[in-house]
């Protein structure tokens, strides 16, 4: 390519040049029987959905986010049903497993050098007694102890001197016996707690509450902030006025605050209604848990506000149509051109807008969770497990890694896909 | 103008008086009485003690009262977890110390934040472009205790090291460090979006061709013309970013066991110590409704184009 060709400066008029110089005189051929018939071919009318869906197998980002989702889903989902061991059960004898092991010749070696400190600590304070003749004084007895313990710190190098290596997954010695004996035994791929839980089903269990919270919570903000936006922006005039300050206060309203607030003080409510009673409603508080039923409460009072905004603006430019008129000539009344005739043309608004609303549900969530106001105990979430492995976190750093790492990867890839279906439901808003 | 802020004025006490009767109203939700202990008093005594306290009293005057107490200052008592210190205190004593970190996360969130935005719009298509903008879409997914704790371990240590993991005000600037960083990475990212979209908006206005026609230095385009405007739309992100950082701050202190208001408020809601929970709230409530307020005026202040009655979207 020619060097001496002048790039534009940024945000300069002259027209980029490069662009036509790589035209090559194969460019304009005349089009084979083959492609015009591909041409009409791409020109036969498409639905929305379909256009749409065009547009969007073009974005290689929102494809793979959405392909990261499934997966995520396929995990959550199918994930308990493989794994043979249940996300509140204790597995004696496999607490504090790490994601990876010894095989057993293995471990059997390393405590021939270290696993007998304590035999090692009274032969060696019998030695120095013996030599002293009288018993040894606390500092000496210190001492001793320290070198003893010092010595252990070598296991590192023996290790590595004998080319033991790890083996992927957790399992405990009791389960690598069985496993030498022919029973296949399912490993613990990210390890175990310290009350012996398989950190795996955990994980998916967690996954499983923050994506039905974040799904549910879009879910409840759609029907609100749909319906509430609708009736302000159609009728418009006064109605709408006090309808929109009321989500104006709403909206300035210090959600994180109050969502906190209502936890804690809807929680012993919620409590004593459930023991109140064994109806429907009792059952499902039961359930569900107290505290997420206050986190669905408090999506439901605050975070439709956005959602309600960007229907009126939505509904407010259609109401003028022509079809909507014609729809009140033919006598169709308000409900019916609300429902029938403006919320189907802003779909793609409401389809967009409650996708992006998921990782924010989800944000919150473990938010909560991990404030320890999230769900409860034995139910588990992402957030809550990060939050207990703060307590080993020197030893059993990957008991916070593994949660924190999946709670990132699919806020991410709700988010990333949010972009995507807006970018082709509704390509005016691309920047 | 006056008329705008007169109109702010009373959205934003609308709103507080919201927040405070959300707050009674929930206080008033919550099963059991305050004088429930041991012994159980007799029926008299308790008597007494409502009459005392304004209890026997319709709930809608008690309401009224407690809104007269909040414009008093009297935000009530601790039960738990200071017993009988008075809320509005413990909030005097905790809050500097929030403020602080707030103030640094944001400080540098804005510094970092902002010349990154403009550094990818200037760069716009390039690989330094998506390099940012995957960095920036990573850090806002990412909530700030995954962040916050990633942090701990990886770089925490002990008092001697660079970067203590356990707050202590004795060690200075040290021990700020960390959980500046770590409330400041979400506000950052968000900050360097915003301003990227702001700068690109700005670079296609007819102003900038203008500047470039009458043979105006690159930097001077950019600088003088395009960054300055590019900042006012900045400017609105600030008021939620302020929220932002006071309400992340929960589990930025809670991770690092700063000694501050938000690490205090979690604390108090495990330890269900209702009169701190709501006075907290209220307070914390107010301060965000009034930054908001702050930042929504000076918008206007900063550009004047804007037409003050009709609200700007």
């Amino acid at each position: 390519m020619d060097n001496n060709i002048k790039r534009p400066k940024f945000g300069s008029l002259q027209p980029d040049i490069e662009d036509l110089l790589n035209l090559k005189p194969e460019d304009f051929a005349p089009a084979s029987e083959e492609q015009k018939a591909s041409f009409i071919q791409d020109r036969e009318s498409t639905s929305y959905w379909r256009d749409a869906w065009r547009r969007l197998k073009q974005n290689k980002v929102a494809m793979v986010a959405l392909g990261v989702i499934i997966v995520l889903i396929l995990f959550a989902f199918v994930g308990p049903m493989i794994v043979p061991y249940d996300y509140d059960e204790f597995v004696s004898g496999a607490e504090n497993l790490y994601p990876w092991h010894y095989s057993l010749e293995d471990q059997r070696l390393i405590e021939s050098v270290s696993g007998n400190q304590e035999e090692r600590l009274a032969a060696a304070i019998e030695l120095a007694e013996a030599e002293k003749g009288s018993a040894l004084s606390s500092i000496e007895l210190a001492k001793i102890k320290a070198q003893i313990t010092t010595t252990t710190v070598d296991i590192d190098e023996f290790i590595k001197e004998n080319g033991i290596k790890y083996k992927a997954f957790g399992y405990s010695v009791g389960e690598l016996e069985r496993k030498e004996a022919g029973e296949s035994v399912f490993p613990h791929v990210f390890g175990t707690d310290r009350y012996g839980r398989d950190n795996m089903v955990r994980i998916m269990i967690g996954t499983r509450v923050s994506m039905l919270v974040g799904i549910c919570a879009a879910l409840l903000v759609l029907l609100i902030g749909a319906t509430y936006g609708s009736i302000s922006g159609f009728f418009g005039g006064r109605v709408d006025a006090i309808m929109m300050r009321i989500v104006e206060i709403i909206y300035s309203v210090p959600e994180v605050l109050v969502v906190l607030l209502l936890s804690t003080a809807l929680n012993p409510a919620l409590l004593a209604f459930q023991s109140s009673g064994n109806g429907f409603f009792h059952r499902a508080v039961g359930v569900l848990g107290p505290n997420l039923i206050s986190m669905f409460v408090a999506f439901g009072l605050l975070y439709w506000v956005t959602m309600a905004r960007i229907i009126r603006g939505q509904i407010l430019q259609l109401k003028s149509q022509e079809y909507v008129t014609a729809a009140r000539a033919l006598g169709a009344s308000s409900g019916r051109i609300i429902k029938r005739h403006l919320l189907p043309n802003c779909v793609g608004q409401l389809v967009v807008t409650t996708c992006l609303q998921i990782p924010s549900a989800i944000f919150l969530e473990s938010f909560l969770s991990f404030l320890g106001v999230g769900v409860s105990a034995p139910m588990t979430s992402l957030g809550s497990m990060a939050a207990d492995a703060l307590k080993g976190i020197t030893t059993y750093g990957y008991r916070l890694v593994i949660p924190a790492l999946i709670l990132s990867v699919m806020i991410l890839a709700f988010n990333l896909f949010g972009d995507g279906l807006r970018d082709a439901l509704d390509p005016r808003l691309k920047k | 103008m006056a008329k705008y802020t007169l109109k702010r004025l009373i959205m934003a006490i609308l709103t507080l008086l919201l927040v405070a009767c959300l707050t009674f109203l929930l206080m008033n939700s919550i099963p059991g009485s305050p004088w429930v202990s041991e012994k159980a008093p007799s029926q008299a005594t308790l008597d007494a003690l409502n009459a005392k306290y304004g209890l026997d009293k319709p709930l809608i005057v008690q309401l009224g009262k407690y809104l007269e107490n909040i414009l008093k200052g009297d935000l009530g008592v601790s039960l738990k977890m200071q017993q009988n210190r008075p809320v509005l205190d413990i909030i005097k004593e905790m809050f500097p110390v929030s403020a602080k970190i707030g103030v640094f996360a944001l400080l540098w969130a804005i510094l970092v934040g902002v010349p990154l935005g403009c550094l990818a719009a200037y760069n716009r298509g390039k690989w330094l472009d998506s390099l940012l903008r995957i960095i920036c879409t990573i850090g806002v997914s990412m909530p700030s205790f995954v962040v916050a704790s990633l942090l701990l371990t990886g770089l925490g240590g002990n008092d001697q090291s660079m970067f203590p993991t356990i707050f202590k005000a004795s060690l200075g600037v040290k021990s700020y460090v960390l959980p500046c960083f770590a409330l400041g990475v979400y506000p950052m990212c968000y900050i360097s979006r915003q301003a990227r979209s702001a700068m690109l908006d700005s670079l296609g206005q007819d102003y900038i061709k203008t500047a470039r026609a009458k043979g105006l230095k690159n930097t001077a385009v950019i600088f003088k013309h395009a960054l300055r405007n590019a900042l006012i739309p900045v400017i609105t992100y600030l008021g939620p970013q302020i929220a932002f950082v006071l309400c992340g701050g929960f589990v930025v202190e809670s991770v690092f066991s700063v000694p501050g208001l938000g690490r205090y408020f979690v604390q108090s809601i495990l330890n269900r110590d209702y009169p701190l929970i709501m006075g907290t709230t209220i307070f914390l409530a107010a301060f965000i409704i009034l930054m908001n307020f702050v930042v929504d005026i000076l918008y206007k202040v900063v550009d004047p184009r804007i037409t003050l009655e009709e609200g700007g979207n």
